[in-house]
């Protein structure tokens, strides 16, 4: 047991600070944190943002050297996480392709896919989505119903997918879709990469409870991809559906969520009701603490799945309780902060930060489904970290549209 | 960084386990609730395998290690129930001697508690309904030659009448906080001590009255006169992770018996391990144990390390295992439907043993103010 980072993760921690000290953007470091609102504005800043990472080799830390990453030890990338969570850096447009679809195609693609694909996704000059969930199955990604038809040398698309983010802006789609329903709804399934500039391909925005557009959906309406551009083998893509799923436990939110809390901290010491401080109230103490305990045990389990996959070289279903604990954990903190506001709370954009505290609560009820509810999750902890028998109806898949 | 335990932390954690199943599990811990005395008995064993050796310094032929390690162990002994005075042994009364004794101290206690000849526990309450440090009464008076005199009741004293010396905390000057407390080691065999038990909530670990009348003499007064009190704060910080680590090894074993018995159980003719309100239940009581278990390592291992953050993992622990454990617990009873409530279940085992943890050595709530503190002082 050691806590303790050594000297070269001390010193790569540094270099990581220094590099964001000079290159996030003006104003970022003294919390003048603007991203704009319009849409296109907000691309453009987005996909500078990326480019500024590839040029700092920090988009694709965790790729092997032989595809231009950094082959950054997965102590590195907690660090990275723990670091851009202080700094509060802005999201990569380019997540879904560096975090999921590169590391897939890297393992399952064919030496033309990666040859054709790899370098852009890490330079950010192609964005992608994943197109998985479907109106009538979320969590359930195998009962998905869009069709790709074999046409010649191409497949003919047609369907639709929901809650996909970055699909306003992506530029492919790591698409999952049925090329046979006959048999058992895990066989048929092929994934296929879907060029998002053609005709057939549309998208529409959701509007949030959050009063948000983060996510999309999308149609497929005649929609074509060349047969090259399959995953794996034609009907047997829930291989490549379980590979891509095995990439994302590896995230965590627990380090943005401590950030968060330690912001929070900050107004309670720095704000009164009744002409007391907020940190002096008995109910107030006593949930900070409880959070602060909560977010620390967060943290080390993370550590320890951290420290396990180092050992195995494979994630575990522990990462299932990393999600579940994360969840919870952001909608409770966020939940508080609103609580503390007192006669406030009510306030929408008139409130603190224009709205962005409250926000950031409606925004936890998404985070919580994405992913696959905690439901799925604690069904993945009972089934295969406890070896409980499994409902032979659901065979559970998870996912995440982050 | 390495959030993970050492090969030989887990090799004595397997062994401690194997002892305990090759003898019969939870049978010590049942034997010690029908009033059998069984801590000479246990002692004998792990006296063999080195436990009460564990936290000796090396030079007085102890394992020297710290409270990660030991931590790793008494996981294994709380998995069962282990009863016997090794938390009051290892965790507070043999680093007390290391941090506080003199040379003849050291040489006269500590080979003898790392050969299992000496086994030891802690008197700081006098006050029952007090929090520490206000708990330490002010029954003690030191004399010009450093002798110190004490009389009162201490309470709350785990295994008194099966241990052969007693660190007994007492305020010899009125101060804040811990200030002002001066350690003794006291025999409770000895003329002018009287012990009594009390009817404990858990069997397993039965809680004595110690009244004291006596003259304590200088060579057996731990560290200086009025001065033990930081010692006796970093003690009971380690007595604390010490119940976590006990409370985890229970809680992992109660979420085994959860998931077992749902998958054995059936009813409406299948097992109740594929309902989903049964699994998730258990899901949520494995999620709770792994999650006081991260607390317990890092408040241990910054105990070791004497990092600056502390103060605030020990309390996080604590409070952590303290609410959060004694619903796995309840849970694991819930889930066995009506033969969990029974005597002849395990679950009312651990379930006692919680709630006889939760409010001592500080109660949740007090622990939360106390990490609080922390953090605003950071």
């Amino acid at each position: 047991m050691d806590f303790e980072y050594t000297a070269e993760q001390e010193q790569f921690r540094e270099e990581l600070q220094e590099w964001l000290e000079e290159n996030l953007p003006d104003g970022w470091t003294e919390g003048d944190r603007d991203v704009p609102d319009d849409q296109d504005e907000r691309e453009q800043f987005l996909r500078d943002w990326q480019a500024r990472l590839y040029e700092g080799n920090w988009a694709g830390l965790h790729w092997p050297s032989e595809y231009g990453g950094r082959d950054a030890s997965l102590i590195e990338q907690t660090v990275y996480r723990e670091e851009t969570a202080k700094y509060h850096t802005p999201q990569q447009i380019n997540a879904i392709g560096i975090n999921f679809v590169g590391p897939t195609l890297m393992e399952v693609g064919t030496d033309e896919q990666k040859e054709r694909y790899l370098s852009n996704i890490l330079n950010g000059e192609e964005v992608w989505c994943q197109g998985y969930s479907e109106p009538g199955a979320g969590s359930d990604i195998a009962s998905l119903t869009t069709r790709a038809e074999r046409d010649g040398d191409e497949f003919r698309i047609n369907g639709q997918k929901i809650w996909t983010s970055y699909a306003h802006y992506a530029d492919w789609c790591f698409l999952v879709t049925r090329t046979d329903d006959s048999g058992l709804k895990h066989e048929g399934i092929t994934t296929i990469l879907v060029d998002m500039d053609q005709e057939g391909v549309s998208t529409s925005p959701i509007h949030q409870a959050s009063d948000e557009e983060g996510f999309n959906q999308m149609y497929f309406d005649d929609a074509v991809a060349p047969v090259e551009n399959v995953v794996g083998e034609v009907d047997e893509g829930w291989d490549v559906v379980m590979t891509l799923s095995s990439f994302e436990h590896g995230t965590t939110r627990i380090f943005s969520i401590e950030q968060r809390y330690k912001d929070i901290l900050e107004y309670c010491k720095n704000n009164t009701r009744n002409g007391q401080p907020l940190v002096q109230d008995p109910v107030v103490r006593q949930e900070l603490a409880d959070l602060d305990s909560r977010i620390q045990a967060a943290k080390v389990s993370h550590l320890r799945n951290v420290s396990k996959q180092m050992e195995t070289g494979m994630p575990g279903p522990e990462g299932s309780m990393d999600l579940v604990v994360a969840d919870e954990l952001a909608n409770d903190l966020e939940n508080f902060a609103v609580n503390i506001l007192g006669p406030e709370a009510a306030l929408w954009e008139d409130g603190p930060e224009d709205g962005q505290w409250v926000r950031d609560y409606l925004q936890t009820y998404g985070s919580w489904i994405a992913a696959g509810t905690g439901d799925i999750q604690r069904n993945i902890i009972g089934e295969r970290v406890l070896g409980m028998p499994k409902d032979d109806k659901s065979q559970t898949s998870h996912r995440e549209e982050s | 960084m390495r959030a993970k335990l050492t090969d030989e932390q887990e090799r004595i954690q397997e062994t401690a386990e194997d002892f305990l199943e090759s003898n019969g599990g939870i049978e010590f811990a049942r034997r010690e609730m029908e009033g059998e005395d069984v801590v000479d008995e246990v002692w004998a064993e792990i006296s063999d395998l080195d436990y009460p050796a564990v936290t000796v310094p090396i030079d007085h032929g102890g394992l020297g290690e710290g409270m990660v390690y030991l931590s790793a162990l008494l996981e294994a002994t709380g998995r069962y129930a282990m009863p016997g005075p090794l938390p009051e042994t290892a965790a507070v009364g043999a680093p007390l001697i290391a941090d506080l004794g003199d040379e003849d101290q050291k040489d006269e206690y500590l080979p003898a508690v790392a050969d299992g000849d000496c086994r030891l526990s802690v008197a700081v309450y006098n006050d029952r309904n007090e929090s520490l440090p206000a708990a330490v009464g002010a029954d003690g008076e030191v004399a010009e030659d450093g002798s110190v005199t004490i009389s009162g009741t201490k309470t709350l004293v785990p295994y008194a009448d099966a241990v052969d010396e007693v660190v007994v905390a007492t305020r010899t000057r009125e101060a804040g906080g811990y200030d002002g407390v001066t350690l003794c080691l006291v025999d409770p065999e000895s003329e002018g001590v009287s012990v009594e038990a009390l009817d404990s909530l858990d069997r397993t670990r039965p809680l004595y009255d110690l009244e004291l009348d006596l003259t304590v003499p200088p060579e057996r007064v731990l560290g200086p006169a009025h001065g033990g009190g930081s010692a006796l704060e970093r003690a009971a910080d380690r007595f604390t992770v010490a119940s976590c680590a006990m409370l985890v090894g229970a809680a992992d074993r109660a979420v085994d018996m959860s998931a077992e018995y749902s998958t054995e159980r059936t009813q409406y003719g299948q097992p109740i391990g594929k309902f989903q309100a049964v699994k998730h239940r258990t899901a949520d009581m494995w999620i709770d144990m792994q999650s006081a278990r991260s607390l317990t390592y890092y408040a241990a291992w910054a105990l070791d390390a004497d990092d600056p953050d502390a103060t605030r993992a020990v309390s996080a622990a604590k409070s952590y295992a303290a609410d959060r454990l004694h619903r796995v617990f309840g849970d694991d009873m819930w889930n066995h439907g009506g033969t969990g409530f029974t005597w002849d279940h395990d679950a009312h085992i651990y379930l006692k043993q919680a709630k006889a943890w939760r409010n001592f050595l500080g109660t949740p709530e007090e622990h939360r103010d106390r990490l609080i503190e922390a953090r605003l002082s950071e």
